[in-house]
């Protein structure tokens, strides 16, 4: 018997109890401390959930396909939880996979969950769920008016869908559900809403799902939300009215305050938590200390959507990247350097585009003066240094390195009035000072999109080990 | 007084990667009425400081937290060509000055 079926069946056995919850890591990947997952596991959890991904990354990941955490890292996270959960034989969940959770991310976990069963001699049910969107749908729909936009996005064209890399949408609680119900020990999705991870067990139980979803919503990042945060297991108890946290490390305490503000985190709206089926409901949310390390959380209520909404999350390529990476110390320049650069730039358009158009831009960062953002006022005085990032964007790596190339050595050698530093501009900490890093995305889809059966969109797979 | 001087928590951070949002969190219930007393204000001196239209600058007080969060739209959608923030955790420094 499966670890959910014998869950399910102690519940209608036994009668109802509170469902103990162990959030192990918000961001799979990047280390699960040992001594707070270990006590984590003496209290008897009824399930392992982790997150492994997120949109806040930026759009490199999940247009590369690649892993924001290194593959030593995520399979050593992997191959703690994997253990932890066979050793208990309760349910392993993961969400978002490989940390923007399209097609290759997918692959990559499970490729790691494979060989990390056959290393270790672990043997379960897995089931999957890929998360990825079939053009041919968004196509459709967009036609139909079925997409719209978030936040500031552009209406979604049939070009630009054709055009992103990978193409996902954030699957829900219902997608978790139907993986555990083939009977899986371990399930894993593809991109999905964080709060399905923990709150689907909790539905199939028949807790709340208002409590449940805000529960979820806390407990996927780990004990971010004591004080202080960090990342070490925390344990949720779940009931019929509300639940309990408590941080796994002695060191953190789930307060009241601490535990409401984690409402605040990365959302523009702290008594709102958007699902694909409904929202949570906060307003009426109570935080209530059970000790000095514990909190009491009750009062989310759950609202259902009339329709079934799906966030779509697409990156599309936008040419390779290349970089310089100098620094000045010379007043007169930076005085100056704002033209100066726009000088250079001009320089080197002369010379990279002698025969053709220009097909690249570059861009200057000059930390010290605006590097992080454009200030409505520059600094007075100007700083003593300053750091000069070169970014140049090209069809190509190699037009890419050229642009940068060229454009360190005429703003070396750049001649200003009233220079007296004749014999260079900057100072390089190491040479070559140019970087190529290769491919670069841009988010390009970041939409709503209506769906009538997300069971035929997202269909399981599973696998025996 | 400043809000520097009077917040706990003053940070910023994206809500998506077309948003960036910004925490005004307060020691104690004073602090945090005095701030939501000030709503209007400092909705206008965010819009003036960073550039947006007042209808663009959402303000929401929560109590829970003695808090008020403020979102407003990203100059630039995270990671696109020259952005410069891509988690958005570097944007709050404007807030800090805005006297209440």
């Amino acid at each position: 018997m499966s670890a959910i079926q014998r869950l399910i069946e102690d519940f209608e056995k036994n009668g109802r109890r509170p469902l103990r919850v162990l959030g192990a890591s918000g961001q799979l990947g990047y280390g699960i401390p040992t001594p707070a997952l270990e006590e984590g596991l003496t209290r008897k959890p009824d399930m392992i959930g982790c997150d492994m991904g997120s949109i806040d990354i930026g759009p490199n990941y999940l247009g590369a396909g690649k892993m924001a955490p290194t593959r030593v890292g995520a399979k050593r996270d992997l191959r703690k939880v994997l253990r932890a959960a066979r050793q208990l034989d309760i349910p392993l969940i993961i969400g978002s996979a490989g940390s923007a959770g399209a097609k290759p991310h997918l692959d990559q976990t499970l490729e790691m969950i494979r060989e990390i069963a056959a290393e270790d001699d672990l043997h379960f049910k897995l089931a999957y769920v890929p998360s990825d969107v079939p053009r041919e749908v968004v196509r459709r729909e967009i036609k139909a008016g079925r997409v719209m936009p978030m936040d500031s996005m552009p209406e979604l064209t049939e070009e630009e869908v054709d055009a992103s890399s990978q193409l996902v949408g954030q699957v829900g609680l219902e997608a978790f559900r139907r993986a555990l119900e083939t009977g899986a020990d371990v399930v894993v999705t593809g991109r999905a809403c964080d709060t399905g991870i923990f709150a689907s067990i909790p539905a199939m139980l028949g807790f709340p799902l208002g409590i449940a979803t805000h529960m979820a919503k806390i407990v996927e990042c780990a004990s971010l939300c004591c004080t202080p945060g960090g990342r070490d297991t925390i344990l949720a108890e779940l009931d019929d009215e509300g639940f309990n946290l408590e941080s796994m490390s002695p060191k953190r305490a789930a307060t009241p305050a601490s535990v409401a503000a984690h409402s605040l985190y990365e959302q523009a709206d702290p008594y709102d938590i958007r699902e694909p089926a409904g929202r949570c409901d906060l307003r009426n949310a109570h935080y209530e200390a059970l000790d000095a390390r514990r909190t009491r959380v009750t009062g989310a209520v759950w609202q259902p959507a009339d329709r079934i909404t799906l966030k779509l999350e697409g990156a599309r390529l936008v040419g390779y990247r290349a970089l310089l990476l100098s620094a000045t110390a010379d007043p007169r320049f930076i005085a100056r350097h704002a033209a100066l650069l726009e000088e250079v730039k001009t320089v080197v358009r002369d010379l990279v585009c002698e025969d053709t158009a220009q097909d690249y831009d570059l861009f200057f960062r000059v930390y010290g003066v605006d590097g992080v953002r454009h200030w409505p006022t520059p600094p007075n005085p100007m700083p003593r240094e300053a750091f000069i990032m070169g970014e140049c964007l090209a069809p190509t790596p190699e037009r890419a390195e050229e642009v940068v190339r060229t454009t360190k050595q005429y703003l070396l050698h750049h001649g200003f009035e009233g220079r007296l530093s004749t014999a260079g501009n900057l100072a390089f900490p190491f040479t070559p000072p140019e970087v190529v890093t290769g491919a670069a995305y841009r988010f390009n889809v970041f939409h709503l999109m209506q769906v009538d059966d997300m069971a035929a969109m997202f269909p399981v797979f599973t696998e025996t080990f | 007084m400043q809000l520097q001087n009077i917040a706990t928590v003053i940070r910023s951070k994206n809500a998506g990667p077309c948003l960036v949002t910004f925490d005004l969190m307060f020691k104690d219930t004073d602090d945090f009425l005095r701030a939501k007393k000030a709503v209007s204000h400092i909705r206008s001196e965010v819009a003036r400081l960073y550039g947006k239209s007042e209808n663009e600058v959402r303000v929401i007080d929560y109590a829970p937290s003695n808090a008020v969060k403020i979102t407003i739209p990203r100059d630039i959608v995270s990671g696109n060509p020259g952005d410069t923030d891509v988690y958005g955790a570097q944007q709050h420094s404007l807030l800090l000055e805005i006297e209440i």
